[in-house]
């Protein structure tokens, strides 16, 4: 095949693999600052809230980690709308305080 | 000259206090049906609707405390959630079951908020937003409570009792909503001790509250102290609706009911 | 400057002592403990309700009207409504032409549909305004009981002791009995000025009373000597004086409470 028809037929997957990226992709995925979609940080706050009722379960390492996951996560909830950004900021503080108090009570026995 | 006007407004103030002290009267006791009645007006003025009335003891009937106060992250004090139509209509706070198709044992639980309505919706805005108006309730308290064991005062129900015997069987998780999670490790009950020593000992259900409760209801925000007995408080805070009184002065047994907590016998 | 300070602090004072303390008449002993209830009734083309205190008290706690069936201790605080009553509640707890009360039935409170006149089931208590003849009189029905202090109003205690009255406590379907507390001790209590100290009598008071009905409401410190309240403020009708005032013996009465001799 000469090589302007392979360069032409090339161009072409290119501009076809393009089109599909765009149709398929999440909206999200567009979005300049918004590195995670929204599944994500539903994932790591249903794992992390899941266990508050194991609190005191825990050790003392795996508390502090735990605090430090519910910091990292508020970064992201704060970026969600209204009245979700409020909510769950609510629910992920309660959590959050939970832990802290449980690491508390271990540090001091 | 300053401490004289400061001596003497001191003065004025403390007996315009000690007038408007609540304390020192016997006022209204709630009726059954009324106890943990809770009036939200953040926002239905404004909207010139009347403000909600929401009578507890339907909710408590059917959903653990922890469902409302933790899910779906309802406030404990009287108009700080601040609840909008446009939060309902999004699915959150009341919105979250009264969305006009959760079905919840077998009945479609009605839209709460809507934003565009008909003259025959209002019929639905008024079943909550009901203050000054004569709003005949779908679920009648004498009716719906007539088998359940009885208490003295608050609603005069026994709720433990009655969940025991199998009238109630609280739901504690929405899916959608409530994060799963695993088995809850049964709290011990532990003892409190009176500062009156005529007083009996109270014996703490702490596995009863957390059944109810989990425990993010109540630590670390209402009960803070780390280690038993280090937070001391009194009943005058009790009273003021602090720590304990946060539930037990309007919506669980009052705290008029002395013995449902000091409950052990006082060694004579 | 001294002056105008002196000024202020007096008229705070005496605006206080007049709301409170001067100028309470004698009581009428057969309308002592009387109550006038008015929150709806006019508005319902009814007369308000009066309420002698002295019938029930006779034949009941103080603990059982104000504890179990719930009655606030403020007159028109309560906000008794002719459907709740209809419901068994407030006045409608006996009141409901089927609770027997010695040999007879109480009568019904309130009820749909009934015709307003004199002898009318209505006017029984809502009698302000009107001549309704009462089933019971003061004067016929007090006849033989002890008499005490200011105003020869009865003397409730010694007609209890000698067996005139027995107050019934318990009121089934409405009481949910329960295992007593330990019984308080009597403590005195520092008078300020130069009245003598009191004597309070806690034992006799709880056994009337049981505890519910003082504490947490009307007085809710627990620690002794924590509650600091003066005599305006019991005139004006709260703690002591949220019986005392109305029902209860008058605080005319100084000396039922200030029991210990004078120093001289």
């Amino acid at each position: 095949m000469p090589y302007k028809t392979r360069s032409a037929i090339g161009k072409i997957f290119l501009l076809c693999w393009f089109l599909t990226a765009i149709l398929v992709a999440p909206k999200e995925s567009f979005y300049c600052g918004s590195a995670y979609s929204q599944e994500d940080w539903r994932k790591e706050f249903d794992e992390i809230c899941s266990k508050t009722e194991n609190a005191m379960e825990f050790s003392v390492e795996e508390l502090r980690s735990l605090v430090n996951r519910c910091d990292a996560l508020k970064s992201r909830v704060e970026k969600l709308d209204e009245p979700q950004r409020k909510i769950t900021l609510r629910r992920l503080q309660m959590c959050r305080d939970l832990y802290a108090f449980a690491f508390e009570m271990k540090e001091k026995k | 000259m300053l401490k004289k006007t400061f001596l003497v407004g001191v003065l004025v103030l403390g007996i315009a206090g000690v007038s408007l002290a609540q304390t020192g009267v016997k006022k209204k006791r709630p009726l059954p049906f009324e106890y943990g009645r809770v009036i939200l007006n953040s926002y239905s003025e404004e909207a010139r609707l009347s403000p909600v009335v929401f009578d507890h003891w339907l909710h408590r009937a059917k959903f653990t405390c922890r469902v409302c106060h933790v899910d779906l992250t309802f406030a404990m004090k009287t108009g700080t959630t601040t609840i909008k139509a446009s939060d309902n209509m999004k699915g959150y706070y009341c919105g979250t079951c009264h969305n006009g198709k959760m079905i919840f044992q077998g009945v479609k639980i009605f839209e709460s908020c809507s934003k565009k309505f008909l003259p025959e919706d209002v019929k639905r805005c008024d079943r909550c937003h009901s203050l000054g108006k004569n709003v005949k309730r779908e679920y009648d308290f004498a009716k719906f409570s007539e088998r359940f064991p009885k208490e003295r005062f608050g609603n005069g129900i026994d709720w433990e009792k009655s969940e025991a015997a199998g009238f109630i069987n609280p739901v504690d998780f929405l899916e959608g909503v409530s994060i799963p999670r695993k088995p809850l490790s049964t709290q011990k009950d532990f003892a409190l001790s009176p500062k009156l020593e005529s007083m009996p000992e109270i014996i703490f259900s702490h596995k009863k509250h957390t059944v109810w409760n989990g425990c993010e209801l109540c630590h670390p925000e209402i009960f803070m102290g780390v280690k038993k007995g280090a937070t001391k408080y009194s009943m005058v805070e009790i009273f003021e609706g602090r720590y304990c009184g946060v539930c037990h002065s309007t919506v669980a047994f009052p705290l008029l009911d002395c013995q449902r907590c000091h409950t052990k016998p006082v060694q004579q | 400057m001294g002056l105008l300070v002196l000024f202020m602090v007096g008229f705070c004072f005496i605006l206080a002592f007049v709301g409170g303390a001067s100028g309470k008449p004698l009581p009428i002993p057969h309308e002592y403990g009387r109550v006038i209830i008015r929150n709806f009734s006019e508005q319902e083309g009814l007369g308000a309700v009066r309420f002698d205190h002295w019938l029930h008290r006779a034949f009941y706690t103080c603990r059982l009207c104000h504890v179990d069936i719930g009655f606030a201790m403020e007159a028109n605080a309560t906000k008794i409504k002719a459907d709740t009553n209809m419901k068994g509640f407030h006045c409608g707890s006996c009141h409901n032409g089927t609770r027997v009360h010695g040999s007879k039935k109480v009568f019904a409170a309130c009820s749909l549909g009934a015709t307003l006149g004199e002898d009318t089931r209505c006017s029984r208590c809502h009698s302000v305004g009107k001549k309704v003849r009462k089933e019971y009189e003061y004067a016929s029905f007090t006849e033989k009981l002890p008499r005490k202090g200011v105003g020869s109003l009865v003397d409730w205690e010694d007609a209890e002791a000698r067996g005139f009255i027995q107050p019934v406590d318990f009121l089934s379907g409405v009481s949910i009995e329960r295992p007593p507390l330990t019984v308080q001790k009597d403590f005195s209590i520092a008078s300020r000025g130069w009245m003598s100290a009191i004597i309070f009598s806690h034992k006799k008071h709880a056994l009337w009373n049981g505890c519910e009905v003082c504490h947490p409401d009307i007085f809710p410190s627990v620690k002794k000597g924590t509650l600091k309240y003066s005599m305006f403020q019991i005139c004006d009708g709260q703690y002591c004086g949220v019986c005392h005032d109305h029902v209860a013996f008058p605080l005319n009465d100084c000396q039922r409470c200030h029991t210990n001799p004078v120093r001289r």
